[in-house]
């Protein structure tokens, strides 16, 4: 008996948890004008996919899409090349001065972006990238969460491991290529996830640097749906969700590494 | 095979990676081709929704009769508009046209960054006697023209017929006393809501209380900063009758309902369940759209003296470019003529027009409500010329919300706003 | 670790140089930039003044300031306790033997991957007073129409839930990974001893768990301190900038109000702030762990 109600219980708490994001499909399949009435509805009166009809023709949706992907897979495999070496540095190699620059580089994650605007952009300006899609991506590579994630990891690598290969004459390159990354997978997919999912949920930078419609990011672009005046919560609704569907298709396919690879990172703490 | 595999999966990889390279550094291919063949002007414009709607078609009907001249059209969401725009400006990096409400370009002409367009207008034999002459004065500064107005809009009242009718209301309110008797009567009389203003900030800001407060300080003969907008005018009589008068509809006579915002205000009007709705010209097109409500528009009522009424208007700029190009000048300065000389196609979203040509025209005269405002945007005002106007707006639209919210002493709030708005102009 | 012909120091640069370039390139720089600006009257547009401390010394006589700064600190208290508690409640469910783990892992943790502007944009519906969601519910309820966004004392408070919602889901993984470290035979023994589930939690989980909660804490509080989009989508700061945080002024004076010196400074002073409590905490926690 207890047991039951325990799991009804549970089960509350999911759907409830749940709730929100059904709530964005069936507001998305209905028309504004039976979105905004008084009387609570959970099943449209009529459903409709005009607003996804709207979506997809009259926006340039399909390019905006593919330029979140082209940003997203960028920042990941970027974000790996550039963190996974300083992560090994700092968790492995001892050299004066670490602790200090360590310390400088998590610094940057408690940056409030809004200071870096204006510098970004005339650097930027000058280095030609404003209006490009590599404008858009590559400030996120300054952002230091995956050196934090993956330097937890692989300060759990035994050390002896390493000093084993060292004793057979490897150097520090061949231990990083042929130890570390081998065993550090599952950290470096954490942290390759979190990167696209950050990048591809980025909006204020790229909306700043790319100034042609069609080379927008998805999340600057459905961010038009919005009125001037007025807001069709129906449209808007329809726009997150089509923002969203790769995000879950990405988690749906890496599901396990996300949740192992976190897990690992958040073991030693 | 295995590495076979593994061999292949790595040149495509590879092939991917190089794709993408190519297209995260791709820009500026137009810029190339544009060499020869029609003029590209590029374009900036924060209209979204309804009126984005209007406008592109606007856009689409330019490029389909000029054969020498593309206008390119790229938008923004107007809460982001402007941040894009001032870091763009910073690094002279801005298109060629840009849409800035009149309130906001003088946050910009005096660091100049647009193009006074005298010389130009003079040069194209551009038809300035065609402009209505407020709001073509409102884009001026120190005697020269920085922008050309698209449209001119103004606050004025819509009310529901069908409503009005149920509570036996004959006569178009005038006074505050009647707007208040009129809305408690329907709200008697039919369970609706009277008065419809937005007092709380949400998606949108509650702006629509300091359109109306500078309305009903007008209205009484006086203005919302002194002559040479170095300070604030409203801690006086006046003042405090308007704030009296905000603060009564919502606490007093209780015909706005409290912590109604902006998407509240006008989903109640147009659904048909409130009776009078004070909001922008803009609202129009989405009233219309709905198919059983019964509405009509009048200019706002002079409610505390003499007709006057909050305006803005969205005008056209030319940012000044690294480098200027004569030809492009031209064609960016044909682009906004021929954009305000068809008001008339951005009247259906409710803007009213700015050329004196457009209110001949049949397409205009024939749109059913635009005459009545129109006629309104004579009572129109512009909002102060400072530089300070952006935050002045927006610290007094707080205030003002704090203010109705709080049912706070008006003599107070009156004093508290003074400071605070005399310590932000003096800071610029 | 001992090297042969210790090269550390080299290879520390060396592996530490990809990064560090970009990281001065694209993080040091700007920041520095941004500190050059934070002394100046600068309009964006126009060439500055120099202006020497001014815009540090005005912002301790700037009430909005302080406000905002309060508004920011009200969120990290409503957001950082429950966060943690919510995660590690998710994460005792996710490992325990319930059947539903799998599904409630799936299902807390989604939120996580949408974009703040969709969460803020559906929370915002949700919320509506008029039409929204909730609000129907409770009206069908008989209940007064509540003002989750508009009324000043909740408004705080409801981007506070969607915020749980959002990101609750990552602290979880977090948490269960702490709980999947401690060994059964601990649990097992506790139970020969025949401690109950309340026992057991508190005697063994929660002291077990407690390096995770560190790292927890210390992300959530940086990121609950530089809040800014859920926000500036769901009340706009509002009502009446009861819920501006000090980003949004920050952002407001700089690119609304053309002040970007006094925004950098106070950009800087945030950016400080965060810093202290982020070292005090590393260094509290340390010590305990030691």
């Amino acid at each position: 008996m207890k047991k039951i109600l325990l799991r009804s219980f549970e089960v509350l708490i999911l759907l409830i948890w749940i709730f929100p994001l059904a709530w964005l499909v069936i507001t998305s399949i209905q028309l504004e004008s039976d979105v905004i009435s008084s009387t609570l509805r959970l099943w449209p009166r009529n459903p409709t996919l005009e607003n996804y009809r709207k979506a997809f023709g009259s926006t340039q949706i399909m390019h905006w899409m593919a330029n979140s992907m082209t940003i997203s897979f960028s920042t990941m495999i970027l974000t790996l090349v550039v963190d996974a070496p300083i992560a090994y540095a700092f968790a492995k190699i001892k050299f004066r001065g670490k602790e200090i620059l360590f310390w400088a580089v998590m610094a940057g994650m408690m940056v409030p972006f809004q200071v870096l605007i204006i510098p970004l952009y005339q650097q930027f300006n000058a280095f030609g990238l404003v209006d490009t899609l590599a404008g858009a991506m590559l400030p996120r590579l300054a952002m230091p969460v995956g050196i934090f994630i993956l330097k937890q990891f692989f300060e759990g690598i035994p050390s002896a491991l390493e000093e084993a290969a060292f004793i057979d004459g490897a150097n520090r390159y061949r231990i990083f290529a042929t130890i570390i990354v081998p065993l550090g997978k599952a950290a470096m997919a954490t942290v390759i996830i979190l990167s696209f999912i950050n990048a591809w949920n980025d909006f204020l930078w790229p909306l700043i640097v790319i100034n042609d419609t069609a080379r927008y990011t998805i999340t600057v672009g459905i961010a038009n749906f919005q009125g001037t005046h007025g807001t069709d919560y129906a449209l808007i609704m329809s726009g997150a969700l089509i923002a969203s569907i790769p995000q879950f298709i990405f988690y749906a396919f890496f599901r396990k590494k996300i949740i192992a690879g976190i897990a690992m990172s958040g073991i030693k703490g | 095979m295995r590495t076979h595999n593994r061999k292949r999966a790595f040149i495509a990889i590879a092939l991917i990676g190089l794709m993408m390279l190519s297209t995260l550094w791709a820009a500026g291919t137009q810029e190339q081709a544009k060499q020869e063949g029609p003029i590209e002007v590029t374009f900036w414009s924060l209209f979204t929704g309804g009126d984005g709607e209007f406008f592109d078609a606007m856009v689409d009907e330019f490029n389909r009769t000029h054969t020498d001249i593309v206008a390119k059209t790229d938008t923004v969401k107007f809460d982001n508009y402007y941040t894009k725009l001032t870091t763009a400006l910073s690094a002279n990096n801005a298109p060629d046209v840009v849409v800035v409400h009149q309130s906001n370009l003088l946050g910009y002409v005096p660091r100049g960054v647009f193009l006074p367009l005298d010389d130009l207008l003079a040069k194209n034999n551009a038809p300035l006697d065609d402009f209505v002459a407020a709001p073509l004065e409102a884009v001026k500064y120190d005697g020269k023209t920085y922008a050309l107005p698209l449209d001119v809009h103004a606050l004025i009242m819509y009310y529901n017929i069908d409503l009005f009718a149920e509570a036996g209301i004959t006569k178009v309110p005038q006074t505050y006393a009647e707007v208040i008797a009129a809305a408690q009567a329907v709200q008697a009389k039919t369970g609706a809501m009277g008065l419809a203003v937005d007092n709380t900030t949400a998606t949108y800001k509650a702006y629509t209380l300091t359109r109306l407060f500078m309305s009903m300080l007008e209205q009484q003969g006086t203005s919302f900063l002194n002559a040479d907008n170095s300070k604030a005018n409203f801690n006086n009589v006046a003042g405090e009758k308007a704030l009296k008068a905000l603060v009564d509809m919502v606490q007093l006579h209780k015909t706005t309902p409290a912590g109604l915002d902006y998407d509240g205000a006008v989903n109640a009007f147009r659904l048909g369940k409130a009776a009078i709705h004070f909001n922008g010209v803009w609202a129009t097109g989405s009233f219309e759209k709905q198919a059983d409500l019964n509405f009509k528009t009048a200019g706002l009522p002079p409610m505390l003296g003499k007709p006057a009424a909050w305006s803005g208007s969205h005008t056209l700029a030319i940012p000044v470019q690294r480098t200027e190009d004569p030809a492009k000048l031209d064609a960016a300065l044909t682009f906004i003529l021929w954009m305000t000389e068809h008001g008339d196609m951005w009247a259906k979203a409710g803007h009213i027009p700015t050329r004196l040509s457009v209110y001949e025209k049949e397409s205009f005269t024939s749109l059913p409500h635009r005459k009545d405002y129109a006629e309104a945007a004579a009572f129109a005002f512009a909002p102060p010329a400072t530089p300070a106007w952006e935050e002045v707006y927006s610290t007094t639209s707080d205030m003002l919300e704090y203010a109705v919210a709080n049912n706070q002493n008006v003599k107070t709030a009156l004093q508290a706003m003074e400071t605070r708005i005399n310590n932000i102009i003096a800071s610029y | 670790m001992a090297i042969p012909g210790n090269k550390d120091t080299r290879d520390g640069i060396i592996f530490a140089l990809p990064f560090l370039l970009v990281y001065l390139v694209f993080m040091v720089f700007p920041l520095g930039f941004g500190l050059f600006i934070s002394f100046f009257n600068w309009d964006i547009l126009s060439s500055g003044a120099f202006a020497g401390w001014a815009n540090y010394r005005r912002l301790f006589q700037d009430e909005l300031f302080f406000s905002s700064l309060w508004h920011t600190v009200e969120f990290v208290l409503i957001t950082t306790p429950v966060l943690m508690v919510l995660g590690f409640s998710m994460a005792l469910l996710v490992t325990g033997n319930s059947p539903l783990r799998k599904v409630s892992e799936n299902v807390f943790f989604i939120p996580y991957i949408l974009s703040m502007t969709v969460v803020g944009t559906l929370w915002a519906w949700l919320m509506q007073r008029d039409y929204g969601l909730l609000n129907q519910i409770v009206r069908q309820l008989g209940g007064e129409p509540v003002g989750w966004l508009t009324n000043p004392k909740q408004a705080m408070w409801s981007v506070g839930i969607a915020t749980y919602w959002w990101t609750a889901g990552f602290n979880m993984i977090l948490f269960s990974a702490g709980i999947k470290q401690i060994s059964k035979e601990i649990y097992e023994s506790s139970q020969i001893d025949g401690a109950n589930y309340f026992q057991t939690l508190f005697r063994i989980t929660i002291p077990l768990v407690k390096p995770t909660a560190a790292l927890c804490l210390i992300l959530q509080v940086i990121a609950s301190f530089n809040v800014f989009g859920q926000v500036y989508v769901m009340t706009g700061g509002g009502p009446h900038g009861r819920t501006r945080v000090l980003t949004q002024y920050i952002y407001e004076a700089g690119f609304r109000y053309f002040k970007m010196g006094y925004s950098a400074a106070m950009a800087y002073i945030l950016f400080l702030i965060i810093l202290v409590i982020s070292v005090i905490q590393y260094a509290a926690l340390g010590k305990e762990r030691s």
